[in-house]
C-alpha cells in the first residue's frame, strides 16, 4: 500500500503537534479519511485512521475517531478474526467499551464485544442462561471499581477482622474467576481497585488498621498475589495515581452517568486496558531501535568528542540523559530487546559505549547496533532482519522530527513516537504509549537478550566448522521434551502468542485454553527446552496434538526461530511418533496455515516425508505421515528426560 | 461567533453532522440519537470548547421537561467571559 499522497501531509501535520489539544489538526485529517472512504480506498483510509489513534486522546477526538471506525467497517473493510471480548462492568463501560474498540483497531485487533448492563457482573458471572455464555467470550474483563467491593471495613475493626474482610472479598473475586472461567474456559481481566482521593483519616489513612485506603491497598495486594495464570489483574490503581486521583474522580460524571472517571481519563484508562488484551492476542512489541546523539546523550559525539557529549552528573541535562538511559536499561533487563540506528561512523559511535564513564548502556545491552550513513528507514528494516522479528515489533526513539518523519513515510509499520525537545520527557512520552506490555515475566524473558548475544558465539562458531554434522555436534545440545506444566505454562503461552514465522497454524491459545488441553486425555501437550555449550535456550518449542480417529492431528507447532536448524523439529517429530505409537495410533496429521509471517515453514511437512492430503480454498494445507515404516530421524540433541507422565 | 452559533457548531459536531438543523427551542427529543450517551457528550464537548464547568444539577437538568437548546447558552452565558448580552 502507497503511503504517500496529499493525505500525507496532513497526517504529518497531526503527528508532528505533539500532545494536547487536537480540536484543530483532527478535522483536516476526517476530511481526508472521509475522501479516501468515498473513493472506496479502504486499506488507505484505515491507515489514516489508525495513525491517529494515540494514546493521549482527547474525549470529543476519540469519539469523532470512534464514527469514523464505525464508517469504515459498515464500508466493508475487512479486519482480523476478532476476539470474543464480554465486559461486564461495576459502572457504565459504554463509552469505555467503545474505546476499547477503537484502541485495539489501531493495534491491528479486532473484537466482537458483549457488553453486559451495569451494575449485574455477578448475576452474569453465575446464571448460567445469562448473555455472557450466550456469547461464548474467550475473553473477560471485570471492569468494577472501589465500589463495588463488599466487605469495607468500619472503623472499629481491628486488625485480624479488617484481615477477615480482605480474605472475605478475595474469595469473592475468586470465585467468580473460577465460575467463568470453568463455564468458559476464558481467559479474565480483572481491574484492582483504585484508592479514592479523600481520606477519612487523613495521614493516618495508611496505618490505620481499619482505613478505606489501607484496605484497599491490603486487597490489591492479595489479589495480585491470588490471580491464577488465566487473570490478569489489570492496574486501575496505578492509572488514577499516575492521573492524580482528584483529576481521576470528576464526581460528576459519576453521580450523573455512573462513569468510572473523568471524561479525560476514559482515553488513558481504555488504551491500558487495549494495551493488556492485545499484549495477550501476541501484538506487542519487542524491540525498541535507539537512535545516539541528542537521543541517549546531548551533543553529537562525531563533532563535540567523546569528553564533548552532555550526559552524567556534571549538567543537569546530562543527568536527564543519565535517567533515560537508565530506563531503557531497565526495559532491557526485563526482556525489551535495544538495537542501535544512529547516522555516525560506526567506530566513533561505538568508542562512546566503551569508553564513556558515565554511559551505563554499553555494547553489551545492544543486540543489533547499526551506524553508518545509510537512510534509517533501510537501516531498519535491516535490523529487523537481522533479529528476525517484524517491522511491527520495532519502537523507533529519534529526536530528530525529520528522522521521525522519514521513518513513519517510509517503514509505516515501525512505531515512532513523539519525543519531546527536552530529554527529561523522554521516559514520559516513550511510556504512555505501552509498547511493551507483559502478561508475565519469567526467566527466558530474561534470558533473551543475551541469548541473541550467544547466537552472534554461535554463529561464529559455525563459520568455523568444516560441516554442519560436525558443527551440532560440538554444540553438545541437550533437549528436554516434557508435557506442559504449571512450571512452563506461561512461557508455553507466551511462546504462542509471540510466534509469527515457524508458527505452523498461528493459532493464539490462551492460558484458559492450554489449562483444559492439559487435563484432557485427547491431547498431547508438549515442550522442548534446550541448553548447548553456550548456554540455556529455554523453553524453546510447543507442540499441540489431539488424537482424531487414528491420528494423531497437530493443531499448534511452534519454534523459536533463534534454534533453527539444530535438530529440534527431528526431536520433535520423534517424540509425537513415539506418543501416536504408544496411543496405538498409526498416522499424524499435520496443518499449514499460511499467514504474510510464516512463509518459512511453508514446507515444514514435506521436508519431513510428510505426504500432501489436501488444500483448502484459503491455501491451507494438509499433510499426513505413515508411521507404519517409521524410523526414529537422526539429531545431535541428547535428550535428557521426558515427563514421567508422558 | 454569536454564541448561539457556536453552541449549534459544537453540537453538530457531536452528531458529526454539520447541516443539523438546530434553533433555541431544540430539545433532546427532537433530535435523532440525541440519547443519555449523546447528552455527555455534548456535555464534554461544550465543557472543553468553551473551557466552563456545568454543576452536576445543570447537567441533568438539561434532560428535563421543557428544557432545551436555549436553556444551554443561557447557562452558558453565565459562566462564559462576556457571555452576557
Amino acid at each position: 500500500m502507497t503511503t504517500q499522497g496529499p493525505h500525507y501531509a496532513v497526517l504529518m501535520e497531526y503527528l508532528r503537534g505533539g500532545a494536547g489539544d487536537l480540536s484543530d489538526r483532527l478535522p483536516p485529517l476526517l476530511a481526508q479519511f472521509k475522501a479516501r472512504l468515498e473513493d472506496g480506498r479502504l486499506a488507505e483510509a484505515a491507515f489514516l485512521l489508525r495513525q491517529a489513534v494515540r494514546p493521549d486522546l482527547d474525549y470529543t477526538s476519540a469519539q469523532s475517531l470512534v464514527r469514523a471506525v464505525k464508517k469504515l467497517r459498515s464500508a466493508g473493510l475487512e479486519g482480523p478474526k476478532p476476539l470474543r471480548l464480554a465486559v461486564l462492568g461495576g459502572f457504565t463501560t459504554t463509552q469505555l467499551c467503545q474505546l476499547i474498540d477503537l484502541y485495539l483497531f489501531a493495534a491491528g485487533a479486532d473484537v466482537e464485544l458483549y457488553e453486559a448492563e451495569y451494575g449485574i457482573f455477578r448475576q452474569e458471572i453465575l446464571d448460567e442462561s445469562s448473555g455472557l455464555y450466550a456469547h461464548k467470550p474467550s475473553l473477560v474483563f471485570l471492569a468494577v471499581s472501589w465500589r463495588d467491593l463488599t466487605h469495607l471495613p468500619t472503623i472499629s475493626d481491628d486488625r485480624a477482622a479488617v484481615r477477615a474482610k480482605v480474605q472475605a472479598e478475595l474469595d469473592e473475586w475468586a470465585q467468580l474467576w473460577r465460575t467463568a472461567h470453568q463455564r468458559l474456559g476464558c481467559q479474565i481481566i480483572q481491574n484492582n481497585f483504585e484508592e479514592p482521593p479523600w481520606r477519612a483519616l487523613g495521614n493516618l489513612e495508611k496505618r490505620h488498621p481499619a482505613s478505606l485506603g489501607r484496605f484497599i491497598s491490603l486487597v490489591n495486594h492479595e489479589l495480585a498475589e491470588a490471580a491464577p495464570a488465566y487473570v490478569t489483574v489489570h492496574d486501575v490503581d496505578h492509572l488514577s495515581a499516575a492521573a492524580g486521583r482528584w483529576n481521576w474522580s470528576d464526581a460528576r460524571f459519576f453521580h450523573h452517568a455512573k462513569m468510572p472517571c473523568g471524561p479525560e481519563h476514559l482515553c488513558t484508562y481504555a488504551h491500558s486496558v487495549a494495551s493488556v488484551i492485545a499484549s495477550q492476542a501476541g501484538l506487542s512489541h519487542k524491540c525498541l531501535v535507539l537512535d545516539l546523539d541528542n537521543t541517549l546523550w546531548g551533543g553529537v559525539v562525531g563533532d563535540d568528542g567523546l569528553g564533548g557529549i552532555r550526559l552524567g552528573h556534571a549538567t543537569p541535562e546530562g543527568e536527564a540523559y543519565l535517567a533515560f538511559q537508565q530506563y531503557l536499561k531497565e526495559l532491557r533487563l526485563r526482556g525489551v530487546v535495544l538495537a542501535v540506528c544512529s547516522k555516525n561512523e560506526d567506530a566513533i559511535a561505538r568508542e562512546a559505549f566503551e569508553k564513556h564513564p558515565e554511559m551505563v548502556l554499553r555494547l553489551d545491552d545492544i543486540s543489533c547496533f547499526v551506524a553508518n550513513w545509510n537512510d534509517k528507514a533501510a537501516n531498519l528494516r535491516q535490523i529487523a532482519a537481522e533479529l528476525n522479528i517484524g517491522l511491527n515489533s520495532l519502537v523507533f526513539v529519534d529526536d530528530n522530527p525529520a528522522e521521525r518523519e522519514l521513518v513513519r513515510t517510509l517503514a509505516p509499520e515501525v512505531a515512532v513516537p513523539e519525543l519531546p525537545e527536552d530529554p527529561s520527557g523522554y521516559i514520559q512520552a516513550l511510556e504512555k504509549h505501552r509498547y511493551f506490555q507483559l502478561v508475565s515475566l519469567n526467566a527466558e524473558d530474561i534470558q533473551r537478550t543475551n541469548s541473541y548475544k550467544a547466537n552472534a558465539a554461535r554463529k561464529q562458531a559455525q563459520a568455523q566448522a568444516s560441516n554442519i554434522e560436525e558443527f551440532l555436534q560440538a554444540l553438545d545440545m541437550t533437549g528436554l521434551v516434557q508435557d506442559v506444566n504449571e512450571h512452563s505454562l506461561e512461557r508455553t503461552v507466551q511462546l504462542l502468542q509471540r510466534s509469527n514465522q515457524f508458527n505452523l497454524t498461528t493459532r493464539r491459545h490462551t492460558a484458559a485454553q492450554v489449562m483444559a488441553m492439559m487435563s484432557d486425555p485427547a491431547w498431547e501437550t508438549t515442550t522442548i527446552t534446550l541448553k548447548d555449550r553456550y548456554g540455556d535456550n529455554g523453553l524453546i518449542s510447543v507442540l499441540l496434538a489431539r488424537r482424531e480417529g487414528r491420528a494423531l492431528v497437530i493443531d499448534t507447532w511452534v519454534m523459536s526461530c533463534r534454534v533453527l536448524k539444530r535438530g529440534v523439529e527431528h526431536l520433535a517429530l520423534n517424540h509425537l511418533a513415539r506418543q501416536a505409537a504408544r496411543r496405538g495410533l498409526d498416522r499424524l496429521r499435520g496443518e499449514y496455515i499460511p499467514t504474510p509471517k510464516n512463509i518459512l515453514v511453508k514446507d515444514h511437512y514435506a521436508s519431513l516425508g510428510f505426504a500432501p492430503a489436501g488444500t483448502d480454498t484459503d491455501g491451507r494445507t494438509w499433510w499426513e505421515l505413515d508411521l507404519a515404516d517409521w524410523t526414529d530421524r537422526p539429531h545431535f540433541i541428547k535428550e535428557t528426560a521426558t515427563d514421567a507422565t508422558a | 461567533m454569536p454564541l448561539p452559533d457556536e453552541v449549534f457548531d459544537v453540537i453538530r459536531d457531536v452528531f458529526d453532522d454539520p447541516s443539523l438543523a438546530l434553533n433555541e427551542t431544540t430539545s433532546a427529543k427532537d433530535v435523532d440519537g440525541w440519547d443519555s450517551l449523546m447528552h455527555i457528550n455534548i456535555i464534554i464537548a461544550l465543557e472543553k470548547h468553551f473551557k466552563v464547568k456545568f454543576a452536576t444539577a445543570e447537567v441533568s437538568d438539561l434532560t428535563n421537561e421543557g428544557r432545551n437548546i436555549g436553556s444551554v447558552i443561557e447557562m452558558l452565558r453565565k459562566k462564559v467571559p462576556g457571555g452576557e448580552p
